[in-house]
């Protein structure tokens, strides 16, 4: 069965649609993921325009993280403080953002910046959790417990702008999370992703908050980050389509769910190996398209008189 | 019904002359709804001629299809360090956003270029802003792929090469105009041409449209011409969507 979407134009198979949507929400409610770095590129294997693929994706992050953000919140997980410095930076980081993405549009260039970035991301993110998961299953097996540091001090701590987020139990310069949020931001607009597997390591490591409140304050100010986002698309580059976000979030809630129970049943470091290598598969087929050369070297875009 | 009519009066109407074409179609609009994946558009028409003339006096039938006109960009990846990227461009400008051309018999070239049948007419083509590409073969070059993708999305076909449309009894004509799903919307024209002793000319054109209907076109419109509005449902929707999800599965789970 067929279903048409009206801002990508075309009309894909409901099935792919719903099947998409429910593996990646399945994957991230099983590992705690957004998942938005799968999604995207997801989207442009099966042929909806980049441009469709970012926006939407956004928009569907959106609804994801306000399912995850809620449970978080009810158990007290959110530092708001932080969350808003954090949401400050990633305002300016979204526009930032917006205006690169238009820039390579224009230039003709997206595709490729979306191939070259994805593939760097999803290279290293699942090189790093591989190494990760491999060390922790190596480490079951030797009976080994290793001992993690529960603060850093670092040059975070030394600047100005000093203000006590009592939450996290910090006294730290809100510079770093306005420059975090920032980055966040940019990647937001550009990418069409939470970005939370750069926001939760920056956030324990730059900032030295409580792991604890990491994931509620990380899915807390991704609402916000993706909310604007889409706005910022849907008004610049009308590129939101919103049948493909229903459907997109009809079954990536559901997939979720599902992934939720499924966590009860293995190791969470065995399913991030699984992941760790879905991720390389996805990188690796971004990467040969990039070096191969292309069946036809040349190709149209239709100019819509709308910008 | 109604073009049988049309038929019935054109009939009356060419009398008189000594060749002529009759021409109907079973569709004047191409709807696009949530399941639109495509439709083919029947053109059908009778010679306008006495019967017992031989099937060659009669002459040959060529239709085009005409899409609304677009700016299309075409560009060529070039290696860099084993990277291909998207390097030199040329715009089209005014190219019809669908085209095709089917013939009741293999039509010479010539004829067709001689008539301005054709995807970019002499007019058209000064609409190319070719950038740096100065080279005639490198604009072929160019032309050519932009064809060829159009192609590959089956919004352009030329398949005057060959007898592709089907004549019945002699007199009566028809044929199938497949049109895809990726389908620009807007005004379209069919132009029914007849050929005889290679003198061509326009019999008859007519025009459809195609257009969306339903919650597609709401959506669409919605979201060109109120995108802010738009995207302030898209984010209350999708943002609705978590919370009721968060909701019914935190009280299943209680259960």
């Amino acid at each position: 069965m067929n279903i048409y979407l009206p801002i990508a134009e075309l009309s894909v198979n409901i099935f792919i649609i719903l099947s998409l949507g429910g593996a990646v929400g399945f994957l991230s409610g099983m590992l705690g993921l957004g998942g938005g770095f799968l999604m995207t590129p997801l989207l442009m294997f099966i042929g909806i325009p980049p441009n469709v693929a970012v926006a939407t994706s956004a928009n569907q992050i959106v609804a994801a993280s306000v399912s995850g953000a809620l449970s978080h919140w009810r158990q007290g997980l959110v530092d708001v403080k932080m969350g808003m410095y954090l949401l400050a930076g990633g305002l300016f980081g979204s526009y930032t953002g917006i205006w690169i993405f238009k820039l390579l549009t224009s230039a003709g260039q997206i595709e490729t910046f979306l191939s070259i970035v994805y593939f760097i991301l999803l290279f290293s993110i699942g090189i790093l959790m591989l190494v990760e998961s491999s060390q922790v299953i190596r480490d079951r097996i030797r009976k080994k417990t290793v001992k993690r540091k529960l603060h850093y001090h670092n040059w975070a701590h030394r600047l100005p702008f000093k203000v006590r987020f009592y939450a996290s139990n910090l006294y730290i310069s809100v510079i770093p999370p306005i420059i975090i949020g920032y980055f966040i931001g940019i990647l937001s607009a550009t990418m069409g992703i939470g970005g939370s597997f750069i926001l939760i390591p920056s956030m324990i490591y730059f900032l030295g908050m409580p792991t604890s409140k990491v994931i509620g304050t990380s899915l807390f100010q991704i609402i916000f980050i993706t909310a604007f986002v889409t706005l910022l698309h849907a008004t610049s580059t009308f590129a939101v389509d919103a049948v493909l976000a229903f459907t997109l979030i009809l079954s990536s809630v559901i997939g979720a769910q599902l992934g939720v129970l499924f966590t009860n049943k293995f190791r969470g470091e065995e399913l991030r190996a699984l992941l760790a290598i879905i991720v390389l598969a996805v990188a690796f087929k971004i990467g040969v398209d990039l070096l191969i050369q292309p069946a036809d070297i040349f190709s149209i875009t239709v100019i819509k008189e709308l910008y | 019904m109604k073009n049988i009519l049309t038929i019935l009066i054109s009939l009356f109407l060419y009398q008189g002359s000594a060749n002529a074409l009759v021409i109907g179609s079973d569709l004047d609009e191409i709807t696009i709804g949530a399941n639109f994946s495509g439709q083919d558009l029947l053109v059908f028409g009778a010679f306008y001629s006495d019967p017992s003339l031989p099937r060659d006096a009669k002459g040959d039938v060529i239709i085009e299809v005409k899409g609304p006109p677009q700016t299309i960009q075409v560009r060529r990846k070039k290696s860099f360090f084993g990277f291909w990227l998207n390097n030199t461009e040329v715009t089209f400008k005014e190219v019809p956003g669908f085209y095709y051309l089917t013939s009741t018999a293999e039509i010479n070239d010539e004829v067709l270029a001689k008539n301005n049948i054709t995807l970019l007419t002499p007019q058209d083509t000064q609409e190319i802003e070719w950038g740096k590409i100065r080279m005639p073969k490198d604009r072929h070059d160019f032309l050519n792929a932009m064809k060829r993708n159009k192609n590959n999305l089956d919004l352009f076909a030329i398949n005057s090469d060959s007898a592709q449309i089907d004549i019945l009894d002699g007199n009566l004509f028809k044929t199938n105009i497949p049109i895809p799903n990726t389908v620009p919307i807007g005004n379209y024209t069919v132009s029914v041409y007849l050929l005889i002793n290679s003198e061509l000319k326009k019999d008859y054109e007519y025009g459809f449209k195609v257009k969306r209907i339903g919650i597609e076109s709401m959506i669409h419109n919605l979201a060109i011409n109120f995108p802010l509005i738009y995207g302030l449902l898209a984010v209350l929707l999708a943002g609705l969507m978590g919370w009721i999800s968060a909701e019914m599965f935190r009280r299943l789970r209680k259960l």
